[in-house]
């Protein structure tokens, strides 16, 4: 199965300043369904980026291709099966919200009845049912970007790129537009490109994670498989003499590391379960106040991405096992 | 089951053809264009020439209406090249009002509201949106022009028989051919202002402008040189000069007709250049 997005060498120019520098990333490789957030500060290249994979900037070098098929020479194929939905305000202000999914869709190549039929259907899917007469000039911000998505995928497109979906949307609105997208990949089977500055926005809904910065990728991960690691790292706080712990986590066969105030960082190894913990600190008689996992979010691994953080706290954790003595800084 | 009880499902059905999603735009604009009162007003006025024109083949062809008139008469109730011209003459005007009035509620909305993205998104090109676009006018300029000139020509074969087509077949081709150029020129006209004006009131002055400004300049250009080329550069005389060749009639004065045709093909590049140009699904700042 080809991969959702397969980028090769890829350098984009626009006039004389190149924009993306010879970038290579393979996005979405285990198939259907699979959310992929890209990141990055103002000026990265994310926009042109999307803008490529779309066909609107044509490659100075490389290649980019979604779903097996080239960008720029098998643009009509690509287009037959993405969907889109821009940052910035795009519809036709006089139509009436069905009548503009039908327009998107006929466009598209859905028949005209199917359209119509999508239309309404597509429109009650994103909870503007009952405002679908309406023209969407006179639709509030969040209802613009709701009837946005709504055009992205009512053509049931195998992949639909998002361009900032969560811009200007009030809490509720944005909880149903990240339910909407996490139902897209679950439920519906697309493939989802998520481009947003809002970390938790991705970190809610991607399953990989591309970060660029200054038109080159800096950072690729599989979140799902981040999130399975981070599992593996404890922060637990405990009150009382916890001074042989670091010998009773080894004789668990964990390694933990004190960081003062009965606060410790433990690293789990894989046949050892959380439960275990509650065990150790019950035969040190230790009263447990904190147990939670420690995780690298997204954030951290953003910052580090783009420059402004040494080391994700989870990658400090591990270095510090590897200098410390019984168990102390 | 009620739609909202049903749900989202992805669309897995058959799709239509390339050519099925271009003749979409066009479709959805005539509905739009039918439903302004302006456009059914410029419309009907624009009816009037080819209705009288109808009464006059009809008289023409009925002798014993004008028995007994004198010889100018009998010349003035001749259909001819002349009378084919004078009805194209009419007509493109009303052919340009009506590009003044549809043609800038074509691009100008789709720039304003920045939906260039969601249609080059589709498995549509820009070309497709020219020709998608272009259509449209096609379609309502022929209302007027081609459509009723054909019907005329139509009405006279039926009534002078078809020894009279076998001699003035050429009027036909002339009536199609020239009314194809025309519309092919004002529509790009009307394109191109709408491509670069956003407010619609003033794109349609100015795709009547363009013409009398292009007459004045060319009126300018014989004065001051002292030449008769500037004909050429005038959009209105350059056609008349083509007509006149495809109507099998005296040239008039001035450049020939193949130069009038090379100076229009000329300008509608320049147009379609300057429309291609504008048509970018995403602005960039170079």
């Amino acid at each position: 199965m080809p991969a959702v997005i397969d980028i090769d060498q890829l350098s984009v120019k626009l006039g004389r300043r190149e924009i993306l520098h010879s970038i290579s990333c393979r996005l979405g490789a285990s198939g259907e369904g699979k959310a992929i957030g890209l990141l990055g500060p103002n000026g990265a290249g994310k926009s042109t980026l999307i803008q490529t994979l779309l066909g609107f900037h044509l490659p100075s070098a490389g290649r980019a291709s979604i779903l097996g098929f080239d960008c720029h020479k098998q643009s009509r194929e690509v287009k037959a099966r993405i969907g889109y939905m821009p940052e910035t305000d795009s519809f036709i202000a006089n139509m009436t919200a069905v009548a503009f999914l039908r327009l998107m869709g006929e466009i598209s190549g859905l028949p005209a009845e199917a359209a119509l039929e999508k239309a309404h259907e597509t429109l009650f899917h994103v909870g503007l049912g009952e405002a679908r007469y309406r023209t969407i000039g006179t639709y509030s911000l969040g209802m613009k970007q709701m009837a946005k998505l709504a055009q992205a995928i009512i053509h049931g497109p195998e992949l639909v790129i998002l361009d900032e979906p969560t811009n200007g949307l009030d809490p509720a609105a944005r909880k149903r537009m990240l339910k909407l997208i996490r139902e897209m990949k679950e439920s519906h089977r697309m493939n989802v490109i998520l481009c947003s500055h809002l970390l938790r926005d991705v970190e809610e809904t991607c399953d990989e994670v591309v970060i660029l910065k200054d038109g080159v990728v800096v950072h690729q991960s599989d979140l799902e498989a981040e999130r399975k690691m981070n599992r593996r790292f404890v922060e637990l706080e405990v009150q009382g003499d916890d001074s042989s712990l670091a010998q009773a986590l080894a004789g668990a066969g964990a390694s933990g590391v004190c960081e003062g105030g009965g606060r410790w960082r433990i690293v789990l190894p894989a046949d050892v379960e959380i439960g275990q913990l509650w065990q150790v600190a019950a035969s040190e008689r230790l009263l447990v106040r904190k147990l939670s996992h420690r995780r690298d979010s997204l954030e951290e691994i953003f910052l580090k991405a783009v420059g402004h953080l040494r080391a994700t706290p989870g990658e400090a954790g591990q270095a510090k096992t590897e200098v410390t003595v019984n168990g102390r800084l | 089951m009620a739609v909202y009880k049903r749900g989202y499902q992805r669309y897995q059905g058959p799709r239509t053809s390339h050519l099925s999603r271009i003749m979409v735009m066009p479709r959805f604009s005539w509905q739009r264009l039918m439903g302004m009162k302006i456009t059914i007003v410029v419309l009907a006025v624009s009816m009037v020439w080819p209705l009288m024109c109808a009464a006059f083949i009809y008289v023409a062809n009925h002798a014993e209406l004008w028995q007994g008139m004198g010889g100018d008469m009998v010349r003035f109730l001749n259909i001819n090249g002349r009378f084919f011209e004078v009805f194209m003459n009419t007509q493109a005007v009303f052919a340009m009002i009506l590009a003044a009035v549809a043609g800038p509620g074509l691009i100008a909305p789709d720039l304003a509201n920045n939906a260039l993205p969601l249609y080059f998104s589709r498995p549509l090109t820009r070309g497709d949106y020219i020709i998608s676009r272009l259509l449209v006018l096609l379609g309502m300029l022929s209302l007027v022009t081609m459509i009723p000139a054909l019907l005329l020509f139509v009405m006279q074969v039926g009534l002078a028989g078809w020894g009279w087509l076998a001699d003035h077949w050429i009027y036909a081709w002339g009536v199609f051919g020239g009314f194809a150029l025309w519309i092919a020129i004002v529509s790009l006209v009307a394109m191109a202002c709408s491509a670069y004006v956003k407010w619609r009131v003033i794109a349609g002055a100015l795709v009547l402008a363009f013409f009398t400004i292009l007459a004045g300049a060319a009126s300018i250009m014989n004065a001051v040189f002292r030449v008769d080329w500037g004909r050429a550069v005038n959009p209105a005389l350059a056609m008349n000069q083509i007509w006149r060749s495809m109507l099998d009639m005296e040239p008039l004065e001035g450049p020939g007709a193949w130069a009038c045709s090379m100076v229009l093909v000329l300008m509608g590049l320049t147009l379609l250049a300057a429309l291609t140009r504008k048509l970018r699904p995403v602005e960039v700042v170079k």
